[in-house]
């Protein structure tokens, strides 16, 4: 494997972890809307 | 007016995980490591991160929007939505691709889902029968012989007919897990499986990963068939590919057809969503998870797994075998070399495959069933039955027409690739210049935790109909000719044709009975009023 090689892997692979987690820490931040109690509707 | 009662996600995570479900399949494990390997490795990555930038987040963004939008107004399918979209019956005609798409793609995916899951029994239960012992042109040969067997690729009818019943045993099974999923309902259903399935393949994707990145050097008689040479051989840029139309066109074709825009599975799903629910972030997020399976588990277990075993000779010719080659009769030889844990390596793998299949196929059968439900007024009990009828009927054609794979690959080419270009087309254009690009930007934005740079507006007006439209004329004039000969070639793509056209019959007829209905309902289907 080249340096160029290395280069590329390690930074594809920072860029999809770390958008990852970065994403799924947001969603797991933000508070979640209450359910209606059955037979309130939709 | 909408429905009175309507479905909906249970919870933010559900709709990510269902979207991501339907995302990851297949194609990030099998097609991306053969895309990226041949077309500058490395290099690759950038015109593949600037069509995810440009083509398949925007499109994505403006099509969850367009389907929560949807949701307000009491609608659920494309058809329904997309004439809210254009104000006319024009749009819910068009809509109809989106319909189409999935459901025609479903006929064939549960075969190839059946792959996955009769791959991982006989690995359970002992693999494929490759002797480690003999010459690697003779395993190939032999891994070779079980999959044409397997897929009946030899001779219509010979799952039928042939001494093993495992392909259609394991299609029996796959079919009836789908069915009953989708029968629960979303939440019951649907988003409850992949809330289990989706930790469960990246939990697999890990054991895998790890398992491949400590391979070392198998066979110290072969020092260069190593794990970093095999990174190597995925990862190493080849820059001089950027100047080739082709690198651009296969970047952008992988991100297009890996994230399911233009599926039509989006915009049903989210029309399930609240109507603050944060559509930014959520597509956002199921994009990202996406390239998790794709990049950072596709790019990194696949060829490596192949190249320590198979050199760069083996796995050049493996690459050129296509997806399926490289997935069901490549991978076995790797698998058959890993010793005695190789058949539990192999039963992961198949699994982890089958649950990127089935939480793909689950969302294909949804937007049809919504198209039932709100055109004929059908429970969603009737409507699922009715689906399940016409994906039996599918299925069947799809397992007799077995012969060189014409009647799937028939089927593939004009719905699963050539419409998909079309509905996205369709969908940005009414999004960006009909819905309004500002109207359409608002949308988005209502109950969104994030701000999206405002060069995506820009982007998605401009940027992505442009990137579609060239990736669209390039895909066409590489394919379409060769494509309309090979379509009626043979019986099986001729009856591929055929089903084609006779789903799109349908689906028109009951678009058309459910136009009327919506009229009669005094339902604001030409978006006339506002949402909120």
């Amino acid at each position: 494997m080249t340096a160029a090689g290395w280069v590329t892997m390690i930074i594809a692979l920072v860029v999809v972890w770390g958008g990852v987690i970065w994403c799924f820490r947001k969603v797991l931040e933000t508070p979640q809307e209450e359910k209606a109690p059955p037979g309130f509707g939709a | 007016m909408a429905s009175a009662q309507q479905e909906q996600w249970g919870t933010k995570l559900g709709v990510i995980l269902a979207v991501a479900g339907s995302a990851v399949g297949l194609g990030n494990f099998l097609r991306f490591p053969g895309q990226a390997a041949a077309n500058g490795g490395g290099a690759f990555l950038i015109p593949y991160f600037a069509a995810l930038l440009l083509l398949g987040i925007p499109i994505g963004w403006a099509e969850w929007a367009m389907g929560r939008y949807g949701g307000k107004k009491g609608f659920h399918s494309a058809p329904g939505i997309m004439g809210l979209m254009a104000r006319n019956s024009a749009g819910r005609y068009l809509g109809v691709i989106g319909v189409l798409i999935p459901l025609g793609v479903s006929f064939y995916y549960v075969f190839i889902e059946a792959w996955t899951f009769g791959y991982f029994l006989k690995f359970l239960t002992g693999g494929v029968g490759i002797d480690v012992s003999a010459p690697i042109a003779d395993q190939a040969a032999t891994a070779s012989a079980f999959y044409n067997s397997f897929t009946g690729t030899a001779q219509d009818g010979v799952l039928f007919t042939g001494d093993s019943k495992l392909t259609i045993i394991s299609w029996i099974i796959v079919f009836t897990l789908n069915i009953f999923f989708v029968f629960r309902g979303l939440s019951k259903g649907i988003e409850k499986f992949c809330s289990y399935a989706m930790p469960a393949m990246a939990v697999l994707a890990v054991i895998v990963l790890v398992r491949v990145l400590t391979l070392g050097t198998p066979d110290p008689n072969l020092p260069d068939q190593n794990v970093v040479n095999g990174l190597g051989y995925m990862w190493n840029p080849n820059y001089s590919k950027l100047g080739d139309f082709q690198t651009w066109l296969a970047a952008a074709g992988q991100i297009f057809f890996s994230l399911s825009v233009g599926f039509g599975v989006i915009i049903n799903y989210a029309s399930y969503m609240k109507r603050n629910d944060d559509v930014a972030l959520s597509g956002l997020t199921a994009s990202a998870t996406n390239e998790l399976f794709e990049v950072g588990f596709g790019g990194m277990i696949t060829l490596t797994a192949a190249f320590v075993f198979l050199g760069v000779s083996g796995t050049t010719a493996a690459v050129a075998t296509g997806s399926f080659g490289l997935g069901f009769s490549t991978l076995p030889v790797v698998f058959a070399h890993m010793g005695p844990i190789g058949n539990m390596v192999g039963a992961a793998w198949f699994f982890m495959l089958f649950l990127a299949a089935i939480t793909s196929s689950l969302s294909m059968y949804q937007p049809a069933v919504a198209l039932l439900k709100e055109s004929l007024g059908w429970s969603h009990q009737k409507a699922t039955a009715g689906i399940a009828a016409l994906g039996t009927i599918g299925a069947i054609l799809t397992l007799w027409f077995t012969q060189g794979g014409a009647f799937w690959s028939t089927v593939d080419f004009w719905v699963g690739t050539y419409l998909i270009f079309i509905m996205a087309g369709v969908q940005i254009i009414y999004f960006a210049w009909v819905f309004g690009i500002d109207r359409g930007w608002k949308e988005i934005h209502n109950g969104a935790s994030i701000q999206i740079p405002p060069v995506f507006k820009f982007i998605m007006k401009y940027v992505a109909p442009v990137y579609l439209i060239i990736v669209f004329v390039g895909f066409t004039v590489q394919n379409l000719a060769a494509s309309v000969r090979a379509s009626w070639a043979s019986t099986g793509s001729r009856v591929g044709m055929i089903t084609i056209g006779a789903t799109l019959l349908f689906l028109i007829l009951v678009v058309r009975s459910g136009q009327a209905r919506w009229r009669r309902e005094g339902r604001d289907l030409n978006d006339t009023q506002p949402a909120d």
